[in-house]
């Protein structure tokens, strides 16, 4: 068994990337979210979090929560407006009780925009300085979880992810029908550090806020075109295993820490799948 | 009324003269924020549509951008697509009247050479859209939304009484004004349909609401999770009605000329309800989306909302938050209960606020920078996870 770098959260878990999340409870603190992390973390922009009922509400909050949980997150900073419908009070709390270390900025709380920005930017720095002095430890390759975003479970498929069984690597799989960002954020809240995505053969790759995306391309006219924006694309002629062979490969280089070809262009979308209209 | 200026468009005028660069869906976003980097007086956009032309709200998604890029506020539009498929949109701008360029990923081998090219083809957009000038504007061009976001017990005896006389006086002067969010008309729905100026919009505005109840009904959902608002509850309102009746002042006394659907565009000036959701950011691009230049915002729990493209000018319901959000809040409607002004004299000072924001006076939301963008889906994929059929989202969005 290979062994990895990475780093070991409290609940055992490793991850392959060290992140502080800058993360808005509600698009209303999207802005603030955005102009904090020039101190420091990674932010993200989503559209959700008010007006959501039942069912569509709770999943929401949980892969908020999930994703905050991801093991390549070292801090979490909530950012709340204060009237929202997904409380941003109640989900650091509860991300403190699981273990997160985590802060709150609130934008109603701190007295609007100005003061939410100070103090949202001295802690960014503050956590973002501890962050850093977290150490990356030797952790056993079956200790890494990789999520497989590869719709469609044709030979291809079923190769890659045979490759990552053969080499005791864990995979999960994205949700039947969900796929492309919204499978990344439903992976992500499951734990997987690592994502392994190809995109449908006429749309692009997307990266992800929180986990490393590799894309693989399908070898479409469209994908072919935009090969740079790939970490993998197909040779003439090559076989699905040894394809398949080159994705684990390259999988484990990204976690390893180079950049994906997503990371590389800032691409850090976060697209949350809603179960029912917003309200 | 106060002189007007602004920037005359073929078929309507502008109050801002943006340059838009429009990514035709989620995995443009990149190359669109990266063509505007740097570029003052174009903006960007980035938005959650993936694309799959099989979605159900493949329709509903493409008239709410081209609607938003055919704003009067934008000068000129680059879309930026993934492949050619994109073009419909970027044919849609066109057939609209408006002046588009078009660019893919495709076609210049990924990001990093579709943001090198789509920088010089935004060079000469910026160009001509400086070549605009602002000219003297009639009040009659002026498309006003009417928001409110995070209510509280005050909003329907402050801010949003004195926000409706500001909209009667502009429908007065043959201007157009737009009343939204649906699930908050609840209750409110047969004072507005009163007012119709027949009975066929009369009956419309209460449909849209009894549609809007019977989906909630259908998903097996209680509207009461989610209105009012937590927020909303603890600023003192105790039901959606409450909240509703509030609202509806926004609206002021005029007709009601029409009830209009999510990012559609009145073809005549008067009052109009538009059929979108509560959610301050949603409505707030179905309201640009229809042709507004500028949004009225009441709010009572302090939001610092924004739009892109067009000016939102803030009003708080009290005087608290608005000395507590220093610099977030444009008008402090607070100072009615205090009697420090009269309901009247706060409706000409929101329709003088207005007037002078059309004519460039830069909003607090614009000096923030805020600029949140939301994309409506309503033919949510699993809709059966909460009971609901596909049928009532549809039946919903109208025709």
């Amino acid at each position: 068994m290979r062994t990895l770098r990475g780093y070991r959260r409290e609940d055992g878990r490793f991850g392959v990337r060290n992140h502080l999340l800058v993360l808005p409870s509600v698009v209303c603190s999207t802005h603030v979210a955005s102009e904090i992390t020039v101190a420091g973390g990674v932010g993200v922009v989503h559209q959700h979090g008010c007006l959501q009922v039942g069912d569509d509400l709770q999943h929401s909050e949980r892969l908020l929560t999930g994703v905050a949980l991801n093991p390549n997150v070292g801090a979490v900073l909530v950012v709340s407006l204060g009237c929202e419908t997904l409380r941003g009070a109640g989900l650091a709390r509860r991300l403190g009780e699981r273990g997160a270390t985590v802060e709150l900025v609130g934008i109603q709380a701190d007295g609007g925009t100005a003061a939410a920005l100070v103090h949202g930017r001295e802690a960014a720095t503050r956590m973002g300085g501890e962050l850093s002095r977290r150490e990356e430890v030797e952790f056993a390759g079956d200790a890494l979880v990789v999520g497989l975003d590869l719709p469609g479970e044709d030979v291809e498929a079923r190769a890659i992810e045979a490759a990552f069984d053969e080499a005791g690597i864990a995979t999960v799989q994205a949700p039947a029908g969900v796929e492309g960002p919204e499978a990344h954020v439903e992976l992500a809240a499951d734990g997987v550090v690592v994502i392994v995505s190809r995109p449908p053969a006429e749309e692009a790759p997307i990266g992800f806020a929180v986990c490393p995306v590799v894309a693989v391309s399908s070898g479409s006219d469209l994908h072919s075109a935009i090969a740079e924006d790939f970490d993998v694309s197909p040779k003439p002629d090559e076989a699905p295993t040894a394809l398949a062979q080159r994705v684990l490969a390259a999988t484990l280089g990204h976690a390893a820490g180079t950049p994906t070809a997503a990371e590389s262009r800032g691409s850090r979308e976060f697209v949350l799948r809603r179960l029912a209209v917003t309200m | 009324m106060d002189e007007l200026t602004g920037y005359r468009r073929d078929t309507a005028w502008g109050v801002r003269n943006h340059v838009l660069v429009l990514p035709a869906r989620a995995g443009a976003n990149v190359a669109a924020a990266g063509i505007a980097a740097d570029a003052p007086g174009a903006v960007a956009i980035r938005h959650e549509w993936v694309g799959h032309s099989d979605d159900g709200d493949a329709a509903l998604v493409l008239r709410t951008l081209a609607g938003f890029a055919c704003n009067p506020n934008v000068a000129a539009v680059l879309v930026v697509g993934v492949g050619p498929a994109d073009e419909t949109l970027a044919a849609e701008i066109a057939a609209r009247g408006q002046r588009v360029e078009f660019l893919t990923l495709a076609n210049h081998r990924g990001t990093a050479g579709t943001v090198a090219a789509g920088q010089g083809i935004l060079s000469s957009l910026l160009a001509s859209a400086a070549a605009c000038e602002r000219e003297l504007m009639p009040v009659s061009a002026l498309v006003v939304g009417l928001e409110c976001g995070g209510s509280d017990a005050l909003s329907g005896i402050t801010a949003n009484p004195a926000l409706g006389i500001a909209s009667d006086r502009l429908v007065a002067g043959g201007a157009t004004t737009m009343l939204s969010e649906v699930p908050e008309l609840v209750g409110a729905e047969r004072l507005l349909a009163a007012r119709a100026v027949s009975p066929e919009v009369g009956e419309r505005m209460i449909a849209v609401v009894e549609s809007f109840e019977r989906e909630v009904e259908a998903l097996g959902i209680d509207i009461r999770g989610a209105q009012p608002t937590p927020g909303n509850i603890e600023g003192g309102l105790t039901t959606i009605e409450e909240k509703s009746l509030g609202a509806a002042k926004k609206a002021g006394n005029a007709p009601l000329t029409g009830v209009i659907n999510f990012a559609e565009r009145p073809h005549e000036p008067g009052l109009y309800v538009m059929d979108t959701p509560g959610h301050d950011i949603e409505q707030m691009v179905g309201l640009v989306a229809g042709g507004c230049q500028i949004v009225a915002f009441t709010t009572g729990r302090g939001t610092p909302t924004g739009s892109p493209i067009a000016p939102c000018l803030k009003i708080s319901t009290n005087s608290r938050i608005f000395e507590r959000m220093q610099g977030d809040i444009d008008l402090d409607a607070g100072r009615v209960v205090d009697g420090y002004v009269t309901l009247a004299e706060m409706g000409d000072e929101i329709l003088a606020a207005l007037l002078a924001t059309c004519a460039g006076k830069p909003t607090a939301s614009e000096r923030r920078g805020n600029s949140e963008f939301a994309i409506r889906r309503t033919a949510i994929a699993s809709a059966t996870v909460l009971g609901g059929s596909p049928e009532t989202a549809k039946a919903r969005e109208g025709s």
